[in-house]
């Protein structure tokens, strides 16, 4: 009697556990059919009539069929459970054309970025950058770089004046005359900074930026100086360009040399850029004047130097391709998120 | 200035490059003689030819104009409408055709004119760019051949170079001076114009008196007279050789001193010479609050410092800068007194520049003209006066030269010179080049180099580096190899400046804000209206000075002063960017201010901020704007916190120290290091009205080296606790006149060593909330660094917290 009870158990949890939907229905019939109070324990309690021979037959007939359910319940939860995560998955997919949450980015202006640049290239040759004031003594800015007052030199660069002995400096080579006033030789320095000058039409801006760069040791030449701008170009704008000295005049050089490298844009084939000449001009350099050099109480005989500058826009202008000098002060967003790289 | 290749041809022979004058411009320019423009003048009259009036008729439609039949050699007549009145059946005149291109851009095309078609122009003088005015069309000589082109006609079958000559080098302004520059770089001679002329008039010297009071700032001066000239205009070969280099000619007289001034590069002047008072030419100084009224009519006041050109009792001429309108050349002279003088460069330069007068004259004499070619001046034009104008020369002339002008002699030895340029210098090579320059070069063996002296004319070389330069130039620059100086010592640090701008610049960029670069200057009104009381400012830890340093000589009122502050040019472009359609935007500026201290000028840098509207995100949880202010204060806050400045606060400024450009109930100053050093708000409403903006603006300005006082800080690793940490809320109903955040200090002040982290994350108000209060949510998360905490000690500390702060604050836990 008890094994056919115990049979028909068999059949009717084996036939609940295939009819369970889901995982939570069949954990249920789980608890219902191999629980404390399911069929499985109530035979068990109903064992204590057995006799002493019939028990031990009995118990292992009951644990088997529950060993069997039990197996067979693992199963059916093994399958629910995949067949839930299959479901579960195919509901979940997402349009990953959509696109993340947006941050506002931020970017450098390039004219920092061209000056970053140049300094980074430089400092690998063992230039810092020195920095200076922009309302400039006259001295500073003018007579120690050998542009005496009413010297016609002076005409070159249009000046702002403040009062009769400030300006507001029309370079960076005022930053010289103060480091070699106040650091001792060997040097090797980058002033990099805004300039004015009285002008203003649609290639000048009254306030931009330069680069110069100074160099003070025992013995300079111009090869050491054409070497030296010949590394930066190549670095700053491809191991291709070539650089070209044309004698210049700078009162605070001599000789003197502006600076021209084959153009970047056409590579010196011609283009407008480069007016089809092949050359853009890039900037000034030339040996320290000696009279500098006096004008800082380094003696001539015992220390030389050469110095280069260069326009920021300008290389701006040539590097990133920018068309109108106005862009640089509009700070028009639109311009400014161009150089976020 | 504009060279002349005919013109050049006279003196050094480039006959053989007229057909190729870019070669001889790449020649000049290599050697730093820029050309920055070559002008072939034949071209410029293309399509533009002599003709001839076959017939002159009325035009059917239009009185005041005709209809001309005209030959111009195109194989039949054409028919040309002519609105001038100046011209007759049988002229001979000026025909540009369809497709020339007069001055101006005006193209001429085969045109209507009332219904009538004119095959091309009668042009006037003015119309071809020879006058600036000209009453009528130009009517040629009788003998001018029909169809020959205009620029054949005119002897304008030449080359005009446009130089940009640097200011050393004055010798080569003149077209002898640069054939002699020419003939130095091709190596070929070059012939020096000559005066010869019969003297056959009367003493120079008894006809004026010559005094030179003041011979050091004037070493030279020669004059001499032309007795009985006819003054009238130039003839046409005159006239055209000044028109190519670009003057005008006023009469003939005065055409001959600017064409020798062209030709030889020393400047003249002419005097009417009865009208000089007591026949006298005194050299002196100005007399103090003298006047003076120049050739064109301008009346000056002088200092008493300017050397002037005096007769008897009066100045007559600016010595070297411009000659006076009471002893100029007239129609009405007859006898002229001819000056040519060496003025110092000095004293020319100071006249010109503080009287703000630039003339061809001064340009030279400022930049250095030649002593020794004074003479030879004076007498070729003498000689061309008498050509043009008639007249006798007197038979002398007056030679005021006590100390003859020489150069001192360079040393330079071999080894200096290469040493400076960095190559092998060939000997002969270098006194090659010292000679075709003109320079007197010495072999010296003790100096193992030269002695070299420079010719009167070359100012510039001074110094042994000068002549190094002019070994280098004629040599070529692009025989300089490229070298690498080596670097003999370890390299120096940045300088600081540089270094903590680009730090906080790199942190404001992560921060998603763009670097905006203003000018140093600004409208010194507008930047006023925007920036209101300076004191406010102040008293925000922002020194601001009320009058910025003013610009002696702005470009214009837009940027008249220095600016003071960062923000009104950020404003601007915050706006720009606005009335774009930009509606969400973060931009910043690192940058010098300006203002006056005991110690003069004073420039301190400054952060400034401008944050409006938020970027697009579909992601954002909530579509209602938040105020812009909480971006830019969290910016500030996250910056900070990378600066490793924990130890800081934000006070709210009392209402009347907000400045007015801020939101007075929206601001928030920075205390740091015992002291305000910036503020943050948003924009006055009142600004938002006035630009019609729909957004919230947040604005803010710091102190950048208050900000970066101690930077770089060096982060310290502390030991990461193993024991778990627990987190606990307290809520409470704070009224609005609690800032939130001294609950928070309240909560870390109570809590001591065992709160880790605390922070708001909740501010809710409306709903059932009592009116002027809103509820304020604070997690807080407390770990014990030496083992678990207990649940007694934190409900222990939880309930001291909250008997703690609403005992402070008058506050309800919620």
């Amino acid at each position: 009697m008890l094994s056919e009870k115990l049979q028909a158990i068999h059949k009717e949890a084996v036939a609940a556990f295939n009819a369970a939907k889901d995982s939570k229905d069949l954990y249920e019939l789980k608890v219902k059919y191999l629980g404390k109070q399911g069929p499985l324990a109530g035979l068990m309690r109903e064992m204590a009539g057995l006799s002493k021979e019939e028990k031990p037959l009995f118990g292992k007939l009951v644990n088997e069929v529950k060993q069997g359910l039990e197996d067979h319940y693992s199963q059916r939860e093994a399958a629910l459970a995949q067949a839930e995560l299959n479901q579960k998955i195919a509901t979940e997919a997402l349009d990953l054309s959509l696109p993340g949450p947006v941050r506002a980015r931020g970017a450098r202006h390039p004219i920092q970025k061209v000056i970053n640049e140049v300094v980074e290239i430089l400092s690998r040759i063992g230039y810092s950058v020195r920095t200076g004031p922009m309302i400039e003594k006259d001295w500073y800015n003018f007579e120690a770089l050998n542009i005496p007052a009413d010297h016609p030199a002076r005409d070159m660069q249009d000046t702002f004046y403040i009062d009769e002995s400030h300006v507001l400096r029309t370079h960076t080579s005022p930053i010289q005359i103060r480091t070699m006033e106040s650091e001792k030789p060997p040097l090797r320095i980058l002033a990099p900074g805004s300039v004015f000058r009285c002008d203003s039409d649609v290639s000048h801006s009254p306030n931009f930026h330069q680069i110069e760069g100074l160099l003070i040791d025992r013995k300079v030449s111009m090869a050491d100086l054409k070497g030296t701008i010949a590394y930066f170009v190549k670095e700053y704008f491809g191991p291709e360009i070539k650089i070209r000295f044309r004698p210049s005049f700078f009162p605070f050089t001599e000789p003197s040399a502006e600076v021209d490298c084959s153009c970047p844009i056409c590579k010196g084939k011609g283009c407008r850029m480069c007016k089809h000449s092949g050359w853009i001009e890039i900037g000034g350099s030339g040996l320290v004047n000696p009279k500098v050099l006096a004008h800082c109480k380094l003696n001539p005989d015992e220390w030389q130097g050469f110095a280069f500058g260069f326009g920021m826009e300008r290389m701006a202008i040539i590097k990133y391709g920018i068309e109108d000098i106005r862009l640089f002060a509009e700070n028009d967003l639109r311009f400014l998120r161009q150089f976020e790289a | 200035m504009k060279i002349s290749m005919r013109w050049l041809n006279d003196y050094v022979d480039v006959q053989d490059l007229m057909a190729a004058p870019e070669k001889l411009a790449a020649k000049l320019t290599a050697a730093g003689i820029e050309v920055e423009q070559i002008e072939n003048l034949a071209a410029r009259f293309k399509s533009v030819v002599v003709g001839h009036i076959i017939e002159k008729g009325q035009h059917p439609n239009a009185d005041r104009l005709s209809l001309c039949q005209v030959d111009a050699g195109q194989g039949k007549n054409l028919q040309i409408v002519c609105g001038a009145t100046n011209h007759k059946q049988g002229d001979k005149v000026v025909v540009a055709l369809p497709g020339a291109v007069l001055p101006g851009d005006f193209e001429i095309k085969l045109s209507k004119i009332r219904n009538v078609e004119s095959y091309g122009m009668l042009c006037s003088e003015k119309e071809l760019g020879l006058a600036a005015e000209s009453p009528g069309i130009m009517i040629l000589p009788k003998d001018a051949k029909v169809g020959t082109p205009f620029a054949d006609f005119m002897g304008f079958d030449d080359v005009v170079f446009e130089l940009s000559v640097t200011p050393n080098r004055a010798d080569c302004l003149s077209h002898f001076g640069l054939a002699r520059e020419v003939g130095a770089l091709l190596g070929r001679g070059y012939e020096m114009p000559l005066a010869d002329f019969k003297a056959a008039g009367g003493s120079s010297k008894k006809f004026i008196d010559l005094e030179v009071k003041n011979s050091d700032l004037c070493p030279r001066y020669a004059g001499r007279a032309v007795f009985k000239v006819k003054v009238g205009p130039s003839p046409d070969w005159l006239k055209s050789r000044l028109e190519k280099v670009g003057l005008k000619s006023i009469n003939n007289i005065v055409d001959v001193t600017n064409y020798v001034m062209m030709e030889l590069g020393q400047p003249l002047h002419a005097f009417d010479a009865d009208q000089l008072a007591g026949q006298k030419i005194i050299v002196d100084n100005a007399r103090k609050g003298e006047k003076f009224q120049s050739l064109d009519g301008t009346e000056y006041t002088l200092a008493g410092d300017e050397l002037m050109i005096r007769d008897g009792n009066r100045p007559v001429a600016l010595a070297g800068v411009v000659g006076g309108l009471n002893s100029g050349v007239t129609e009405k002279t007859e006898n002229i007194f001819l000056e040519s003088a060496h003025f110092l460069r000095d004293a020319v330069r100071r006249t010109a520049r503080k009287l703000g007068i630039e003339t061809d004259s001064s340009y030279r004499f400022s930049r250095g003209t030649d002593p020794e070619g004074v003479v030879l001046a004076m007498n070729r034009a003498c000689e061309l006066i008498q050509k043009v104008a008639g007249g006798q020369i007197g038979s002398d002339y007056h030679d005021f030269y006590p100390h003859r002008h020489s150069h001192p002699v360079i040393a330079i030895s071999h080894s200096y010179l290469e040493e400076r340029l960095g190559y092998p210098a060939d000997k002969k090579e270098f006194e090659t080049w010292m000679k075709r320059l003109g320079c007197q070069t010495k072999e010296s063996k003790k100096l193992g180099g030269w002695e070299v002296q420079a010719p009167p004319y070359r100012w510039d070389l001074e110094a042994a580096v000068d002549l190094v330069e002019e070994f280098a130039r004629l040599n070529g620059y692009e025989h300089v190899p490229e070298t690498f100086p080596p670097l003999q010592t370890s390299p120096a640090p940045h300088g600081a400046q540089y270094v903590q701008e680009n730090h906080l610049n790199d942190l404001l960029v992560a921060e998603g804000y763009l670097q905006a670069i203003n000018y140093g200057f600004y409208n010194s009104r507008g930047a006023a209206q925007f920036l209101g009381p300076t004191e406010r400012l102040k008293s925000v830890g922002l020194p601001t000075a009320a009058q910025g340093i003013a610009i002696k000589n702005p470009l214009s009122e837009d940027t008249d002063v220095m600016r003071t502050s960062l923000l009104p040019g950020l404003f601007k472009n915050f706006l720009h960017n606005y009335r774009h359609g930009l509606e969400a935007g973060r931009l910043f500026e690192t940058g010098f201010v300006f203002g006056t201290s005991d110690q003069g000028y004073h420039e301190s840098c400054r952060t400034a901020l401008v944050a409006w509207g938020q970027p697009i995100d579909l992601w954002a949880t909530t579509k209602t704007e938040r105020p812009a202010v909480y971006d830019l204060k969290g910016s500030i806050e996250n910056l900070l916190a990378k600066l490793l400045i924990t130890s800081y606060q934000w006070r709210k400024p009392k209402p009347e120290e907000v400045p007015s450009f801020i939101h007075p109930g929206q601001a928030a100053a920075l205390f740091m290091e015992g002291r305000l050093i910036g503020v943050l708000g948003t924009l006055h409403p009142s600004l938002n009205l006035e630009h019609k903006l729909r957004h919230s603006v947040a604005v803010g300005e710091f102190s950048f080296a208050d900000l970066m006082k101690g930077q770089p800080r060096l982060p310290k690793a502390r030991s990461i606790s193993k024991f778990p940490a627990v987190e606990r809320d307290l809520a409470f109903l704070v009224p609005d006149s609690v800032p939130a955040e001294d609950i928070l200090k309240e909560i870390r002040k109570q809590s001591g060593a065992l709160l880790e982290e605390a922070w708001i994350f909740d501010v809710f108000q409306g709903g059932n909330l009592e009116k002027g209060h809103r509820s304020v949510a604070y997690k807080m998360v407390f770990r014990d660094s030496q083992g678990t905490l207990s649940e007694e000690a934190l409900t222990q500390l939880q309930k001291k917290l909250v008997e703690g702060i609403q005992k402070r604050f008058n506050v309800q836990v919620r």
